[in-house]
């Protein structure tokens, strides 16, 4: 679904600032949704990604230029027109004290449809969220998951051109959230609406997303499509969410035949990705971090990297193993299935050896802090 | 005990023998207090909406006057409209002390402070994430306000329930600003007062009675509607 960016953005903010006791919260630099796109936000807790959603869709003040379809969103008539054209949809329900088919009907109703025509079309939106059945039901007497659906009915009733979410299936347990996932990427599937889905799942993000944007102390730093930013963050700090456990300081060398060298802080030197030379911190993901019980035979593998040292920690990370190996001058983590820690016969205190490839390594130039553009990103927000 | 025994008889021979000065009394009663309750809540609905569901500078203090205004004594109040409305006070040219408009206009103000304070407190409680989606819905201001009302609209019926009981049963504010003038101005309130003062027990039982079966009455539609409402959310 991802868009040419020959087409023109339906929603498009330069320079938004929301600025609250005149302390500015977040500041868009430049931001553009694209017709059909699904853009997720993308960061931790009081990132400001639910204050930034808000502002594209007219409901907190802010400063600087909001256009909708090419006009400039100034006045609270226009404001207000946004609204109309678009929908949102919280963390919470938020059903009005009525039956679910009025509650669907409810957007419609507001924007002048007779009672009749919104509730036909409010039986629509139900269907297609699989929820016809409910029609009839008071809010008090729905599951979590079947009220969020309903929510989701209620915007996706109007038709709108944007579907702003925010956080839409955080408070719902695995099993209802991957359905309705599946359910709303049929949906978005049609093409019939972009999306701003504002969460702090980074998989969901990748599940979602035609695009991805990080946020940090309520700025964008970084945007692209999933795969290449998940790869290739452009701050520690987004390292760290991706769950990048391992992080390396040092020098970035190029060597005659064209490779890149990673030389740390202590002195030892490893085998990176791409990158210009200078200060930089690495990131190494922990999935790709592959153990052996003895060092691999040098032509048997494309792994550059190959670290002896022996297990320092062993963590359960959900139905995975967190393994902390203390190499002889740092620490690199892996990630391993159970059954391979078994096979592998695990146990702190043994010795092991870590091995990975030079394209794990990725480097970060240490000067992190501006905002950056992943590789795939830069025309597009 | 004989007392009371004659007096409730003479209360239901009054009741149902169709005393004319009786109903007149309940009739204006009706009137007076219904009147008031009107407007009262035309009015303090929609301030309390205001000082609800704003931030300005002096908010906390608003809210601490309404607060203080739900408990004002009614002869203070009776007080403070007479003053507002004698012949040499800011309002004398209406010339409407010792008028039923007179009483009208003291049980607004009793009403209004409770009607404002109660649809305030509700209004409050609702959860500001639903006035954000009623505005992400599309809603404009009036929308949002009306939308809103309905979802507080059982806290409203005993907000009105609320003012009605207080309105009905005040005696010192109309007696003060209506005279309690027999054929004119008398409500039950002030004929149960004059008429146990001069030791007609009975008719002040039966007014009584009329008194508490009209509040009953209008508690138990009020209540009816209310409960209506409950089982549609």
């Amino acid at each position: 679904m991802s868009p040419s960016p020959s087409e023109a953005p339906v929603l498009a903010a330069r320079d938004l600032r929301v600025v609250r006791g005149g302390r500015s919260l977040v500041h868009v630099e430049h931001f553009a949704l694209a017709p059909g796109d699904v853009h997720v936000l993308l960061g931790a807790n009081g990132a400001g990604k639910s204050t930034i959603l808000k502002a594209l869709n007219g409901l907190e003040p802010a400063d600087g230029v909001l256009e909708f379809h090419g006009s400039v969103v100034g006045s609270a008539a226009a404001r207000l027109a946004l609204r109309r054209a678009t929908a949102a949809v919280f963390q919470r329900p938020y059903l009005l004290a009525a039956n679910v088919r009025d509650n669907v009907a409810s957007g419609l109703r507001l924007r002048g449809l007779g009672r009749n025509a919104a509730r036909q079309r409010a039986l629509e939106a139900l269907r297609l969220l699989g929820i016809a059945q409910l029609a009839g039901r008071k809010p008090g007497n729905l599951s979590g998951g079947e009220a969020q659906r309903v929510s989701i009915a209620r915007a996706l009733a109007v038709d709108p051109d944007v579907l702003f979410l925010d956080e839409p299936l955080a408070a719902l347990d695995p099993p209802t959230r991957r359905a309705l996932i599946i359910d709303l990427l049929r949906i978005f599937a049609r093409g019939e609406m972009a999306v701003v889905w504002v969460t702090h799942d980074r998989d969901e993000a990748f599940a979602v997303g035609d695009r991805v944007s990080f946020l940090e102390g309520g700025r964008i730093v970084q945007t692209g499509v999933p795969v290449d930013v998940f790869a290739h963050p452009a701050t520690t700090a987004f390292a760290e969410f991706l769950g990048l456990d391992t992080y390396l300081e040092g020098v970035i060398l190029r060597g005659m035949d064209g490779s890149t060298r990673l030389r740390l802080d202590c002195g030892m030197e490893i085998a990176c990705g791409d990158a210009p030379e200078g200060p930089a911190v690495a990131c190494l993901p922990p999935e790709d971090v592959v153990l052996f019980a003895s060092a691999p035979i040098e032509h048997s593998t494309s792994l550059r990297n190959v670290l002896p040292g022996m297990v320092n920690t062993i963590s359960p990370v959900g139905r995975l193993l967190l393994i902390a190996v203390a190499a002889e001058r740092l620490e690199v983590a892996a990630l391993v299935t159970r059954a391979a820690a078994d096979d592998l016969g695990l146990a702190v205190g043994m010795p092991i050896v870590a091995a990975f490839k030079a394209a794990a390594v990725h480097p970060i130039p240490r000067q992190e802090r501006r905002p950056a553009m992943s590789s795939s990103g830069g025309g597009q927000s | 005990m004989q007392i009371i025994w004659n007096g409730l008889v003479e209360a239901l021979r009054l009741l149902f023998g169709g005393d004319a000065d009786v109903y007149q009394i309940a009739l204006r009663t009706l009137w007076v207090s219904g009147l008031a309750l009107c407007f009262a809540v035309a009015a303090g609905v929609p301030m309390g909406s205001v000082v609800a569901l704003n931030h300005f500078r002096g908010r906390r203090l608003v809210v601490t006057i309404i607060n203080t205004g739900m408990a004002a004594p009614p002869v203070v109040v009776g007080l403070l409209v007479a003053l507002f409305l004698t012949r040499n006070g800011p309002l004398g040219s209406f010339r409407v002390l010792y008028t039923t408009w007179a009483m009208v206009i003291a049980q607004v103000v009793i009403a209004l402070p409770i009607v404002m304070g109660l649809s305030l407190a509700a209004l409050q409680q609702l959860d500001p994430g639903l006035r954000q989606q009623i505005v992400a819905l599309g809603a404009s201001r009036r929308q949002s306000f009306i939308l809103l009302l309905r979802e507080i609209r059982v806290a409203l019926l005993a907000t009105v329930m609320a003012a009605f009981g207080a309105v009905i049963s005040e005696v010192g504010a109309v007696i003060m600003v209506g005279g309690n003038i027999k054929g004119q101005t008398q409500v039950l309130t002030g004929a149960i007062v004059q008429e146990t003062r001069i030791g007609r027990f009975s008719v002040a039982i039966a007014l009584a009675l009329i008194l508490m079966t009209l509040a009953f009455g209008a508690n138990l539609a009020l209540t009816f509607i209310q409960q209506q409402g409950r089982r549609q959310e």
